[in-house]
């Protein structure tokens, strides 16, 4: 059962991921983009706490986190490169989904992030 | 050992004298998580002593200075966001986003207090008189509480406390004994901004802690929210001991639909409002008015979206509805539901005895649609307080409003569609004081008055925006001749 049914859910679902990158580019030794996840983070963790808007909160459907695998085992460049853009696939996924204007923003910012490293 | 709550009095912590304490419950789980006092009016007396002995202090500290605390405390509370949406969770049984949605709505009544300069100004006009002027002040009115709901633990206080205070009064919070660890941790926040030693006053309690702020002859104001009955026994009680007071009630809010709204995106927004907080909300949804070959619609629709929300713990991220307030809440609703069936209403969804896997003991009613209801039965006529919509059949978009406007409460009503011309004649003719167009929680931003008409409010001046200036503020008129 998915539990990206909600503004929050996917939020911090996506912290989460963040989070994990940036142990996964920490492990590996890549400090820059270690930072630039753990930036991220931060920034996504501003970001749900103010856009959350009581008023519109509505249940998000059509999401799965299962769609979206990574695979964090492998730590070759092309492991990087697969992370990358499975990244990309999950923000473009979700931004969409979120009815706030500025949170949207900033998920498409991130995905745009991911595309660009 | 279960931690017992303190009144925060005159700048420290304190024990109260009373030996009665009240278990509060986390309703998800039924742990104890603290036992809060039932202060008594030696205790409230305290309190107020402690708000009238800084009193002097505070109005004369410069308002600029008075309002920069309202940056400090954003800092810290945004800084403790997580901690104090937790909390909320804990007690209150909401979920996260909901519960992160009421610290949020919270803080932008902080950053309105922040703005109390530039409201507080006043006019004058020159010449009214050969050499005479004449202008209006607004000074500070002296010692202000509020007694707050169990249902917005942190966000109902923060409607007022933050402006009463930015005006130059001393306050004293009396929150709910269902849920008042949110207002402990505000009051540790309070704590850290060093505020002058009775500026700010915490005091638990039930029905006699009320009672004793009502009454107290140095209290000038009281701003409440509850339910309609005792909305109404506190502005009695408060006018007849002289105090201003706005007491803000139950409600029993209409959304009507029409046949030109899009159905789906509309249905979206009203499982919000009606199961929202687990519909314990003023201004929550309670019954659906279909017009015409909007009903059917709306009732297959709404049958198939609210069947999917998913009910469980507030802390999990996927929890969509949490529990109700307590087992009692609880045995309330479902007799409710009962009640409404037997009066003929057709279930659609029965929320009734639901048990969530892990949460043999929570207090959780599930989502429940009650169709075909008529204007008599329960489901209707009483404020039910759960996640319970009830849908009604107009033929009209008259009789929809003819519906609504009977209705003995007038907290909010909205409407979906997509004419402006409904719209229109909506918020024209509906008897509430929020309304919504296409949006089924009209809850006013921080910087608006939250309105309420009928046996939703009881007062003049309501909470938030200029009426609060106007509350926790005295005019006066100064006229001179110098010449």
């Amino acid at each position: 059962m998915t539990r990206l049914n909600s503004f929050g859910s996917v939020m911090s679902y996506v912290i989460e991921l963040e989070t994990r990158l940036t142990s996964y580019y920490q492990a590996i030794g890549n400090a820059d983009r270690a930072t630039s996840a753990d930036k991220r983070r931060i920034k996504l963790e501003r970001i749900r706490r103010e856009n959350v808007v009581e008023i519109t909160l509505e249940p998000i459907d059509g999401l799965d986190e299962a769609d979206f695998p990574f695979n964090w085992e492998d730590a070759s460049d092309a492991g990087q490169t697969a992370v990358e853009a499975a990244f990309v696939q999950f923000y473009s996924a979700i931004a969409p989904k979120i009815n706030v204007l500025t949170a949207q923003r900033a998920l498409e910012r991130c995905g745009q992030e991911h595309q660009a490293s | 050992m279960t931690k017992k709550l303190k009144n925060y009095v005159g700048g420290r912590w304190v024990t109260p004298s009373t030996t009665a304490y009240t278990p509060v419950y986390n309703p998800a789980t039924c742990e104890v998580l603290a036992e809060t006092p039932e202060s008594t009016y030696d205790d409230v007396n305290d309190a107020v002593k402690a708000a009238v002995a800084g009193f002097e202090e505070w109005r004369t500290t410069p308002i600029l200075n008075r309002s920069q605390y309202m940056y400090r405390l954003k800092t810290l509370l945004e800084g403790r966001f997580e901690e104090l949406s937790k909390m909320i969770v804990l007690e209150n049984g909401k979920t996260m986003d909901e519960a992160r949605g009421e610290v949020r709505r919270g803080i932008e009544s902080v950053d309105f207090a922040a703005g109390v300069p530039l409201l507080m100004r006043t006019d004058g006009l020159e010449d009214i008189s050969s050499g005479i002027d004449e202008l209006t002040l607004r000074q500070p009115a002296g010692v202000f509480a509020a007694i707050t709901p169990f249902n917005f633990p942190m966000m109902v206080p923060l409607w007022f406390l933050p402006t009463a205070i930015v005006c130059g009064n001393t306050f004293i919070v009396k929150p709910s004994p269902q849920t008042p660890i949110s207002m402990e941790l505000m009051f540790e926040i309070l704590d850290e901004l060093d505020l002058p030693p009775g500026v700010v006053n915490l005091v638990h309690g039930g029905t006699d802690a009320s009672m004793a702020v009502m009454q107290h002859p140095d209290v000038t104001g009281v701003s409440f929210v509850g339910s309609s009955p005792v909305a109404r026994i506190v502005y009695e009680t408060c006018t007849k001991h002289g105090k201003r007071v706005q007491a803000q009630g139950g409600a029993k809010n209409y959304i009507a639909v029409m046949p030109d709204a899009n159905i789906e995106a509309s249905v979206k927004n009203i499982l919000g409002a009606a199961y929202g907080c687990s519909g314990q909300r003023c201004l929550a949804a309670a019954v659906a008015v279909g017009v015409g070959d909007a009903y059917d619609l709306l009732k297959d629709e709404l049958a198939k979206q609210a069947s999917k929300l998913r009910v469980g713990y507030g802390l999990d991220e996927a929890t969509q509805m949490g529990t109700v307030v307590s087992h009692a809440a609880k045995e309330r609703i479902e007799s409710i539901i009962t009640a409404g069936i037997e009066g003929g209403a057709v279930p659609i969804l029965d929320g009734r005895g639901l048990e969530v896997e892990g949460f043999s003991d929570g207090s959780f009613v599930g989502p429940t649609i009650l169709a075909d209801v008529t204007p008599d039965n329960i489901a209707v006529k009483d404020e039910i307080f759960g996640p319970v919509l009830a849908l009604m059949k107009a033929d009209s978009f008259d009789e929809a409003i003819e519906i609504i406007n009977k209705s003995r409460y007038g907290n909010a009503a909205s409407i979906f569609t997509s004419s402006g011309r409904y719209a229109r004649d909506f918020k024209y003719r509906v008897n509430a004081g929020n309304i919504g167009i296409n949006i089924g929680v009209a809850a006013p931003s921080a910087s608006f008055p939250f309105g309420g008409q009928k046996e939703s409010f009881f007062g003049d001046l309501h909470g938030q925006g200029m009426d609060s200036i106007e509350f926790y503020t005295e005019r006066k008129i100064i006229i001179e001749r110098w010449t």
